[in-house]
């Protein structure tokens, strides 16, 4: 990446080379620094719940398989033969025991364990030649679930799950936890944008300031009676850990007061007072402050809102998780779902379902003005004059670096982080900041895995030739 | 075996107020009349999608449409689904569908403005009676082709629809639409256009 350090001295200064949103040196490092250190969203375990049941999801290039074994353990494995590399399953989604490479007939358990190997004896002079116990698909370096959302890392070393979302579990508890079952994920749709895969995670971590205006064709059809100028600038963004969001403010009102605004039946709020801690209920009920779209670094987003479904003016909340999978630096493969509490009437699950459909996802009335802005942006991100330009960046800041307001007080706003009130690209800072420390680190160091063999390779090491 | 599994409004939470009607037999002659007549309609509401005529569409679509899209998805050959489980790209009804038109129709739908070059391309056409003379159930298959802005790749969508139409009053109307789409990964930057 050429002048990296100049290209990183500057995102940190709210100053953004416009390139880094369409550059394939810079997504070259990227993938070396940043997707092989941090930890990936995959899958939720609502959507592998029996014994069997596995999906195929990627981190980048490399193809994963989330199982849940017969014991009912959640696995995720490198989806390649140890043999001759074929894929060994090649469906997005199913039950299956076993999985069989088609091309020579090896087979695993779905925990991952060789099953079968065609002619073992013949072949490899039996287990003397080729121990098959042991022997299992490469499993992902680390794996780690929160709220039942299974995340892996590709390095080894990476820090606990936990310690690496940090404060932003608390956050992301609004979205998942919203009774003891936790929730559960619908879908993925799943379309490809001409668009940085940058540009969706910084959206969603804090840009207050879109909303009023790519977004007015909603709120002009009567969809939302949120997304009007006042109301946005009175919410705030947070940024706690690694991830962040924004807010909107709510008409004052206690904690229950608050959720049957958005539209939640009493009895699912009640079953959130239960799992939600106190500090949690009082950014809610005491400080009026209910959770929108949010992003946890790198490429894990999700949004909360609540539309109008029907021609009345109740509205009814949806919550959205997504994914923003790199392709390229210009192409970003989008993996969309519908979240929803487990235990939520089956009448709230439809409703909340259709409220989804409309706003989010490939045909979703708000997703689609957003995706307009990112195409061409990345587009024009491409050029020679994208080289020269520095975005600023630097909305909710001083000259001096100073914020235009101060941040909420914990009297202000209990959730945890640092806060602040009205327009500000503070949580887009924070993310580029994160993206330019992972950047700064070397690529990572992998050791190579050894299929088959209990002797080391002396006779390679000296090889005469 | 089949490559493919039908698809129901039954499948969707969204769909169970939709008509039930089966087709019965199999496909019309060519020159049956009420073939002719549902090719006809199936060509003048495509000739209205790419004229991005919406509140026309709209009328040609009834009360109780059901306007499914379920997602596809890549199975083994013995499963006995091939489409997610309760998520769709499109689960409408004549509201949804009513909202989407009226935003396109705002000055500030900016995935629409500059509006897409959009042609179906329709062909397979299949008509097959029912048990009711008011309702045919016609199937085909449609190329979508989207072009933006002037350089930009365009992007297809190929599926195939089964639609029911019925007779109201003198008019015929989409009461049923199920689109089967080929893609598992939609290679479009949405779906601000109609199937």
């Amino acid at each position: 990446m050429r002048d990296a350090a100049r290209v990183l001295a500057n995102v940190r200064r709210g100053m953004l080379p416009a390139h880094i949103y369409n550059d394939a040196e810079v997504f070259t490092a990227e993938c070396e620094r940043l997707f092989s250190r941090a930890w990936m969203f995959l899958a939720h375990e609502s959507e592998i719940p029996q014994v069997g049941d596995y999906v195929v999801r990627r981190v980048l290039e490399d193809s994963f398989i989330v199982s849940r074994d017969q014991d009912g353990d959640v696995h995720a494995m490198f989806n390649m033969c140890l043999h001759r590399g074929m894929q060994v399953c090649r469906a997005e989604e199913g039950n299956a025991s076993h999985f069989r490479c088609p091309y020579h007939g090896w087979s695993y358990r779905n925990d991952g364990r060789i099953a079968g190997l065609p002619f073992h004896k013949d072949a490899y002079g039996g287990e003397e030649g080729f121990a098959r116990k042991g022997k299992r698909l490469l499993p992902a370096p680390r794996l780690d679930t929160y709220n039942g959302l299974i995340f892996i890392s590709m390095d080894p070393d990476a820090p606990s799950l936990t310690d690496y979302l940090g404060g932003f579990g608390f956050y992301l508890d609004y979205y998942t936890k919203q009774s003891a079952s936790g929730c559960e994920l619908l879908g993925p749709q799943r379309w490809r944008i001409n668009a940085n895969w940058k540009i969706g995670a910084e959206n969603f971590a804090g840009d207050m300031y879109h909303t009023p205006h790519t977004h007015t064709s909603v709120v002009e059809i009567g969809l939302f009676r949120e997304p009007q100028a006042q109301k946005r600038k009175d919410g705030n963004t947070y940024w706690a850990g690694r991830g962040g969001g924004t807010t909107y403010k709510l008409p004052p009102g206690s904690f229950e007061e608050s959720m049957a605004y958005v539209g939640y039946p009493a009895d699912m709020a009640a079953r959130m007072k239960e799992q939600w801690t106190a500090q949690q209920q009082d950014v809610i009920g005491r400080d009026g402050f209910m959770v929108s779209a949010a992003s946890a670094f790198p490429n894990l987003s999700l949004v909360h809102n609540w539309p109008k479904v029907a021609d009345s003016d109740a509205v009814v909340p949806f919550i959205s998780l997504r994914l923003w999978q790199p392709i390229s630096a210009n192409e970003t493969e989008v993996l969309s779902w519908f979240v929803v509490d487990k235990e939520a009437p089956e009448s709230f699950k439809e409703l909340s379902y259709k409220a989804y459909l409309m706003c989010f996802g490939s045909s979703g009335m708000f997703e689609q003005d957003d995706v307009e802005n990112w195409v061409s942006l990345t587009t024009t991100a491409g050029g020679s004059m994208a080289r020269r330009l520095l975005l600023n960046g630097r909305m909710g800041m001083l000259e001096d670096g100073s914020p235009v307001v101060p941040p909420l007080t914990p009297e202000q706003f209990a959730g945890p982080g640092v806060a602040h009130v009205g327009y500000g690209e503070y949580n887009q800072r924070h993310l580029l900041g994160e993206w330019a420390d992972y950047l700064e680190r070397p690529p990572l160091d992998v050791s190579q895995i050894t299929v088959g063999r209990q002797q080391p390779d002396l006779e390679l090491a000296g090889d005469p030739t | 075996m089949s490559a493919r599994v039908p698809i129901q409004s039954t499948d969707s939470p969204l769909g169970q107020h939709a008509s039930r009607t089966e087709r019965i037999g199999s496909s019309l002659p060519f020159d049956d009349a009420r073939h002719l007549l549902a090719h006809r309609w199936l060509i003048d509401e495509a000739y209205l999608l790419d004229d991005q005529d919406y509140e026309r569409w709209l009328d040609l679509m009834s009360d109780d449409i059901h306007y499914f899209m379920p997602i596809r998805i890549t199975t083994a050959a013995a499963s006995s689904f091939d489409t997610a489980r309760r998520m769709a790209h499109f689960d409408e009804d004549k509201y949804s569908l009513n909202r989407r038109v009226a935003r396109l129709h705002t000055e500030h739908a900016w995935t629409e403005d500059p509006p897409s070059r959009v042609r179906h391309h329709l062909s397979n056409v299949r008509t097959f009676a029912t048990d009711n003379d008011n309702e045919l159930i016609v199937e085909s298959a449609v190329l979508l082709f989207r072009s933006r802005g002037d350089i930009a790749e365009p992007s297809f969508v190929s599926a195939g629809r089964v639609d029911l139409l019925r007779r109201e009053d003198r008019d015929w109307r989409l009461a049923r639409r199920h689109i089967t789409v080929d893609e598992s990964v939609l290679r479009t930057q949405n779906l601000a256009v109609f199937l």
